[in-house]
């Protein structure tokens, strides 16, 4: 989805967008979603519908990331020595579902139990986390995901780390040079 | 939590503010892990502190991006005299003092990007914003392993 480097062609584009947005011809907001984009800062289609008529409400936003979280804790909870990964990740759902006002919670995906797996399903809830940020309304809730995020990501180190890899082998926690999704 | 650089969030009002802040933040964290392998850190410990020191000047050029998208120039850029005012004395610090004063700086940047989550107006980029936080969140895990510190990771990471 993200990607936060700039080649010498995308940096280019982002000056001579510069340009014009100094000059007139253009928004300054056009020209912040276009160098955001270039940044990788904004996944393609943000991931909205676009055929919505309206925005989802934070409600179903949060509907959206507690079946990500639902998936992710169960891939996790199958794997050994993951025993506070998963409790954490309870701990989401249970919040998550507050917020959601849904049912979801209790409708537990099949445990997965293997490490590429679990950080597949892992890295899938940072993508979805992030994702969502920019369509919550409530500060609150934005901070919230904000956390969870962060600890999902945390989890990504400690499940690497405790299975002997690299636990950070990207510098945006899985984002960069993923272009879209 | 470094307090210094959670002051500096704390003073931010713009979303330019808040911007210059993070990465003036994420360039001292550079030189604070470049600092840390020139002095305390050893074998695998230094590094570890390289690789992070080159994710953290990635994390300020993607700030950097973002302060250019708003057409504010960037021409500070943090020195050791920024370091020394946020981690006095890294360099000379002990190999725990130095992972512990890492861990501070990299809890007040997390706990600054989730106040960026609450202030600014352009919530398109708090996902660029939530993706440097993301990789700060996954350096902690690794300074809290180095610390013998537990748990690794909290069910709400904050920073703190």
């Amino acid at each position: 989805m993200l990607g936060v480097r700039l080649s010498g062609t995308e940096n280019g584009v982002v000056a001579r967008a510069g340009s014009r947005l100094r000059a007139g011809r253009i928004s300054r907001r056009r020209f912040l979603a276009t160098a955001a984009v270039l940044a990788g800062a904004l996944p393609a289609g943000c991931g909205r519908d676009a055929a919505r008529e309206r925005p989802p409400t934070d409600a179903e936003v949060f509907d959206g990331l507690l079946r990500r979280e639902l998936a992710a804790g169960a891939a996790v909870a199958g794997l050994a020595g993951a025993a506070a990964v998963a409790r954490q990740d309870e701990r989401h759902a249970e919040r998550l579902s507050k917020v959601a006002g849904s049912a979801v919670a209790g409708q537990l995906p099949d445990p997965g139990g293997d490490l590429p797996g679990a950080l597949a399903r892992k890295q899938e809830g940072v993508f979805a986390y992030v994702d969502a940020l920019p369509q919550l309304e409530d500060p609150d809730l934005r901070v919230l995901v904000m956390r969870v995020a962060a600890s999902e990501a945390s989890h990504l180190a400690a499940l690497r780390l405790a299975a002997g890899g690299e636990p950070v082998p990207d510098a945006f926690a899985g984002f960069s040079g993923v272009s879209a999704r | 939590m470094n307090a210094s650089a959670a002051e500096l969030f704390d003073e931010a009002r713009t979303d330019e503010d808040h911007l210059q802040v993070a990465l003036h933040v994420e360039q001292v964290a550079a030189l604070a892990y470049a600092a840390a392998a020139d002095g305390p850190l050893r074998g695998a410990e230094r590094a570890q502190a390289l690789r992070f020191a080159e994710h953290e000047r990635r994390h300020a050029a993607a700030f950097e991006t973002l302060l250019f998208a708003l057409t504010v120039p960037v021409r500070a850029h943090a020195g050791p005299e920024d370091l020394d005012a946020l981690l006095p004395r890294l360099i000379d610090a002990d190999r725990s003092d130095a992972l512990r004063g890492l861990t501070e700086l990299e809890g007040a940047a997390i706990a600054g990007h989730q106040l960026m989550g609450r202030r600014l107006l352009a919530l398109d980029a708090l996902r660029t914003v939530a993706t440097v936080m993301a990789g700060g969140a996954q350096h902690l895990v690794v300074l809290r392993h180095a610390l013998g510190q537990t748990p690794l990771t909290h069910t709400y990471e904050t920073g703190r």
